[in-house]
């Protein structure tokens, strides 16, 4: 197909304000997915015995592998979330930078918690463990990493801050923003774009998560600190996982944004917000706040109550995913005559790949299923899903975007070759995770029975094409961008 | 169980890979009709009908039902770092057993493992709580406890076995 037919991109990338630190953000964003890959790897090859690494290590880089990931995704969505809302309110760059260097500050307390420290509680620091570690680490690499988790914290919550306050004063109030106006059949001659509505669904609910989570966090490096007190630990595991389900799902809805402004280009209608979407967005609201006791479907001393909804959100909130946002994409998809490029396809993928991996997951928030897959490796298989091929792939797809140019052009061999890779190494990769599921093999267990292996191998070998691929794009991105600033 | 789960998992998993996988061949073929919105319309009554039905089945019996007290044989099982107290080491085969579980430290999982290492039931030991599930072991054997929540440093070796018999009526 000529390229001379495609729709050329509106206001190329360099005139995007605030372009610079966003294209930096993604350098890092990029090579930490590189590097925690890389320890992915090394827990994968150490389960099947191909290396030997010590438990309490490994334990170590599970923590690494789990905070830095999580905190990746959510660094690269929140980045991509600020280059679009750009284009509809006026963002404040101080606010960019500030809350980048309080990022970047946790970062530190938390790898020096980790790597100098010993501390190995993993990412979602269950009260007591941190206080309580069997002698593998010392109270002070606890409150360190801890007060990483707080500094990052704080960074999010003056960027939502400023997006919220931002898109209010353009709007007129965030329930407009919410498409309010468009669910009630009210006039509205300047309906919030698809790019605001998530913006303000994702300001409210992701506060609420950070700010459970920074209470939480207080509360337990306070009983660090404070001999005798004592916090009620079916609580702390309720607010620990709220936040955690919360912060890990804004990560993807944030990123969304890049499919909804990205892939008109390429298809010649522009996403436009009508009131399924609004609706939609604003089940997600309630979803993503209510689903998270599906984490707690074993703990029985819970009000029935709580796990029953539960188990029903964890469905219904595939509805808006699979019947709102991937239905759409593929809608726009049919007939578009798009041409494939990296950055459409890994686009188009992460869509495929997020509601795909929202099946297994939501499976298990059945209670029954729940009694023999919970904590076995089936989570990992599902939530590596919509990660990987959800949150990563919109990631790299906006950064392919961000330094392809003008001309939209197919995809190279070697593009090609990273996008197979990339895509058969994660597909296999997690569907031997919920094979292993299935086999009841738990998660988070450092060292593995004879039984298990072949499954930790088969998995490794998938891991290396993913790794390989992810090089790719990064390189490549990096590449392209020092040529285009030049 | 587990392989039923798998099995329905990939099937729905491959179905809607392949929906996308005929959109994207489809982007070089002719523009959908005006009759998507009628379709999607009809996808989200239909997985919520789906769900309905779903639900109603799954938890018309309420998953964690107990055993009443007094047709049960109650065993006490206690977690710590990182081992597993166990308070009865053979169990009657046929019998529904209510296992009360606590932990002396950090939160545990206690999970219920046969001998080809196949996980028949979970719960969580919980900090200041005490925990029960019902079980009814229909082959005699012999079962381990893994522990199913990440704990620390040996939380892979936090294993213990017990022995369900069979008893003569
Ligand atoms: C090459 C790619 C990757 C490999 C090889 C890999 C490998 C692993 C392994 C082996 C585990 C531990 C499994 C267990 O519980 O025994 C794990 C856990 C985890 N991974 Fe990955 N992973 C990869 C990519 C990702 C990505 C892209 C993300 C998120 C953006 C991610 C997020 C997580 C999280 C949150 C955990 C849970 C940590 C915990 O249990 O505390 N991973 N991964
Ligand atoms: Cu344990
Ligand atoms: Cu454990």
């Amino acid at each position: 197909m000529s390229t001379a037919s495609e729709p050329v991109a509106s206001g190329c990338a360099a005139a995007e304000p605030q372009a610079g630190a966003v294209k930096l953000t993604m350098i890092l964003a990029g090579a930490v997915f590189v590097l925690m890959m890389v320890f992915g790897l090394i827990m994968r090859a150490a389960q099947g015995q191909w290396i030997e690494l010590d438990p309490a290590l490994f334990y170590q880089i599970l923590t690494a592998h789990g905070a830095g990931m999580v905190g990746t995704a959510a660094l690269s969505g929140a980045a991509i979330l600020w280059y679009f809302s750009g284009r509809h309110v006026v963002l404040t760059a101080g606010i960019f930078w500030a809350f980048l260097g309080l990022f970047l500050l946790g970062v530190v307390l938390i790898l020096g918690a980790i790597f100098i420290g010993g501390f190995g509680g993993a990412w979602t620091f269950l009260f007591p463990l941190p206080a309580l570690s069997g002698g593998a680490w010392e109270a002070g690499a606890a409150a360190a990493f801890m007060l990483g988790y707080v500094s990052i914290g704080v960074g999010f919550l003056l960027y939502y801050l400023e997006l919220g306050r931002q898109t209010h004063e353009r709007y007129g109030s965030l329930a407009r923003a919410l498409g309010w106006n468009l669910i009630l059949g009210r006039e509205d001659n300047n309906p919030p774009p698809p790019t605001i509505v998530a913006a303000a669904a994702v300001t409210i609910f992701n506060s609420i998560g950070i700010i459970l989570g920074a209470a939480v966090l207080v509360a337990s490096l306070v009983h660090l600190l404070v001999p005798g007190f004592e916090v009620d630990a079916l609580l702390a595991k309720n607010l620990i996982y709220f936040f955690g389900h919360v912060f890990i799902n804004a990560s993807i809805y944030m990123a969304v944004t890049a499919v909804y402004e990205i892939l008109p280009e390429y298809t010649g209608r522009p996403w436009k917000s009508n009131r399924l979407f609004a609706i939609a967005w604003n089940a997600v609201l309630v979803f993503v706040m209510a689903v998270y006791w599906h984490h707690l479907l074993q703990d029985v001393v819970m009000p029935p109550w709580m796990l029953v909804v539960g188990q029903l959100v964890s469905y219904f909130s595939g509805i808006p995913l699979i019947a709102v946002t991937a239905f759409s994409t593929f809608l726009y998809v049919r007939g578009s005559k798009m041409t494939w490029d990296l950055a459409s396809s890994l686009l188009v993928l992460s869509v495929a790949g997020w509601s795909v991996g929202s099946i297994p997951a939501s499976i298990d928030g059945m209670i029954s299923v729940n009694k023999v897959m919970h904590n076995t490796m089936w989570v990992p298989g599902h939530f590596h899903t919509y990660l990987l091929l959800g949150e990563v792939a919109m990631a790299f797809g906006f950064m392919a975007w961000l330094v392809r140019g003008k001309t939209i052009s197919e995809m190279g061999g070697l593009d090609r070759a990273a996008f197979a890779a990339y895509l058969a190494g994660a597909a296999g990769f997690v569907t031997v995770f919920l094979f292993s599921g299935a086999a009841s093999i738990p998660r988070r267990w450092a060292v593995h029975y004879e039984e298990w292996l072949t499954h930790d191998r088969i998995g490794t070998a998938f891991s290396v094409l993913v790794v390989l691929g992810t090089l790719v794009f990064v390189l490549r991105f990096v590449a392209r961008l020092g040529r285009s600033e030049s | 169980m587990q392989p039923v789960v798998l099995l329905i998992s990939l099937i729905l998993m491959a179905a809607l890979s392949a929906v996308c996988v005929l959109a994207v061949r489809a982007s070089r073929g002719p523009a959908p009709g005006p009759g998507a919105n009628a379709k999607r319309t009809g996808l989200i009554w239909a997985m919520t009908i789906l769900g309905v039905i779903v639900s109603v089945a799954s938890l018309r019996e309420w998953p964690h039902a107990l055993a009443a007290t007094g047709d049960a044989l109650e065993v006490n099982v206690s977690g710590g770092q990182w081992w597993w107290d166990i308070d009865t080491t053979e169990i009657p085969a046929g019998k529904p057993v209510t296992f009360n579980v606590t932990t002396e430290d950090v939160t545990h999982g206690m999970g219920i493992y046969d001998d080809d290492l196949t996980l028949l039931t979970q719960i969580q030991a919980i900090p200041g709580y005490t925990t029960q599930i019902t079980y009814t072991f229909e082959e005699p054997g012999s079962y381990q406890i893994l522990c199913m929540e990440f704990c620390g440093l040996a939380h892979h070796d936090m294993v213990n076995e017990f022995e369900v018999v069979a008893v003569e009526e």
